[in-house]
């Protein structure tokens, strides 16, 4: 009996020890089983009412009717004429377009003007506003979705609408690149480019043209992912003698490692707050999610914490614009599948089973882009109904849209 | 000479095994540190030529791998070890390319070929081939080998 002390000292420093800074949710974290179609139940707020009023000008009628199209086809309030909360009136002449809203109380709210060449890119530009003056979240119309596809014989980038349309090769690169990133405002692409025949991480601003090496370190890189505030990137490197997860700060072009791994580390994305990272590690068992928590100082180091999807294959992970959901693509039954997940605990969805991967969300949270088979699709999460938006368009993969 | 009372004994062994446990942070645990873990840094690519520009010559058979695994098997170490002891006869350098199968989730594909050339490399170094000789590149799927297996690590000699 008075050896029984020891021995339990003895067993417990036999023990292996954990690594020092890997920490992962507790075991009654994992798994919240909420019943099928639980998430239909949720009752939404009441659509707001706004009413279309008439456009004065010689191209009035054109915009009226365009602006109504656009905001009927984005959903996000009724289009009424009875007793609207919100009423749109303006004027267009020669493709230019002003515009201001009323409230109920008749209190002006916003009041621009849109002098861009095109009448439709000043329509799109409008209904953007119009819908977040309204409902504070961002509207579509104006967004990007940037892609690589294959259509001319080898990898490139390219960019459409979330309609599918007006699509732009952006890279004209002999040996290809790969792995885009749009910046938050749409004003610049992050890539992997092959140029030099080795993977090195390009970014190239979409309105002036030019173009600048972010990183080019022996080994890899590939997998950017601009930060909410766009002055930094997550980017994966592997000139340390092995794959790591880098943070690097665009104006001052220094970069921190956050992953501290052996394994495989991939697709990083960031959380709307900017102070955590979310990625892939597979450590030989697959890969998995991990969240770094990134440090504001150069003298702290990164907190590791891994994230239980539930699936022991996931890759692609990506937050959603409010931050309480995960995105991500997961191997279930010998193909994908895109997977939502409530951060850091909530209901699993499973979107789209039969090699649907890489999904990416709209920036009002509401849809989701994601490829199966070759094709760039939008899932609508409230109405769960998805369109091709995009298909014979040789191979499209990795598609991002802008946050 | 006099045996220690069994309290001091006990005493010591409690505080030793104390300052062990509140030191865990920083230990690396009681099981041994396999090799892997020393990774050596890359040197300069400069001079490197990429097999995307020229045709390049493998220095041996390509090194297969099997499902998502990136650890080395016994035909690996096979290999690279008579790569390794012909190595210091010309010194020459080598590119190490990782492939993966078009199956794979496409960023997944990059760091896990990468992770594969990375380990052939470390072999390498562990074998005697000095690490500045030694380049490596991941290219998932997004370039092919000239082998029909797309799971490989090609080693190509500049």
């Amino acid at each position: 009996m008075r050896a029984a002390p020891l021995i339990l000292i003895l067993l417990l420093s036999l023990l292996p020890q954990p690594p020092a800074r890997a920490v992962t949710l507790p075991g009654w974290l994992r798994f919240i089983k909420f019943p099928a179609g639980a998430e239909k139940n949720v009752p939404r707020p009441a659509q707001k009412r706004v009413r279309v009023a008439d456009f004065t000008g010689g191209t009035g009628t054109s915009a009226q009717q365009a602006l109504v199209a656009e905001l009927t086809a984005a959903r996000q309030f009724s289009l009424s004429q009875d007793d609207p909360d919100f009423t749109v009136s303006g004027s267009s002449v020669g493709g230019r377009v002003s515009a201001r809203i009323l409230n109920r109380a008749g209190k002006e709210i916003f009041d621009r003007t849109y002098a861009a060449p095109g009448l439709d890119e000043n329509l799109k530009s409008l209904a953007d506003d119009l819908i977040y003056a309204i409902t504070g979240k961002p509207g579509l119309a104006t967004s990007r979705i940037t892609f690589v596809s294959d259509k001319s014989g080898v990898k490139q980038i390219y960019l459409c609408d979330p309609n599918g349309r007006e699509v732009q090769q952006i890279t004209h690169h002999s040996h290809g690149a790969v792995s885009p990133t749009l910046a938050p405002d749409g004003s610049a692409v992050a890539y992997t480019s092959y140029r030099s025949g080795f993977p090195v991480v390009q970014l190239l601003d979409l309105g002036l043209g030019w173009e600048r090496t972010v990183t080019d370190t022996p080994g890899s890189s590939f997998g950017a992912a601009y930060s909410p505030d766009g002055q930094r990137m997550a980017v994966v490197m592997s000139f340390l003698g092995n794959p790591e997860i880098f943070v690097t700060d665009l104006t001052t072009n220094t970069a921190a490692c956050i992953s501290d791994t052996i394994g495989a580390p991939c697709s990083p994305a960031w959380h709307p707050d900017g102070k955590r990272v979310i990625f892939a590690d597979d450590r030989g068992d697959g890969p998995r999610l991990y969240i770094a928590e990134v440090p504001s100082r150069s003298d702290q180091e990164a907190k590791l914490l891994r994230w239980r999807a539930g699936y022991s294959f996931c890759t692609d992970p990506e937050f959603s614009p409010e931050g309480d959901s995960v995105a991500f693509t997961a191997r279930t039954g010998g193909s994908t599948a895109v997977i939502i997940k409530g951060w850091p605990t909530g209901p699993t969805r499973v979107l789209q089973t039969g090699g649907a991967e890489h999904p990416s969300w709209s920036p009002n949270g509401r849809q989701v882009c994601y490829t199966q088979h070759g094709t760039l699709y939008i899932h609508d999460l409230h109405t769960g109904q998805r369109r091709a938006i995009l298909s014979g368009h040789g191979q499209i993969t990795e598609p991002r849209w802008m946050k | 000479m006099k045996s220690l009372p069994p309290r001091l004994v006990l005493s010591c062994l409690c505080a030793l095994s104390a300052l062990h446990l509140s030191s865990c942070g920083t230990l690396t645990g009681l099981v041994a540190e396999p090799e892997s873990d020393i990774v050596y840094a890359l040197g300069s690519r400069e001079g490197f030529s990429s097999p995307l520009q020229s045709a390049l010559k493998p220095a041996c058979p390509a090194l297969e791998f099997a499902g998502v695994r990136f650890t080395l098997t016994g035909a690996h170490e096979k290999v690279l070890t008579s790569l390794a002891a012909a190595w210091p006869e010309t010194k020459p350098r080598y590119l190490i390319v990782g492939y993966a199968p078009p199956g794979l989730p496409e960023d997944y594909a990059r760091t896990l070929s990468e992770r594969r050339a990375q380990a052939v490399r470390q072999r390498l170094i562990e074998s005697g081939v000095e690490a500045a000789n030694l380049q490596t590149v991941g290219y998932g799927h997004d370039s092919a080998p000239s082998s029909p297996n797309t799971s490989v690590v090609v080693i190509y000699r500049q």
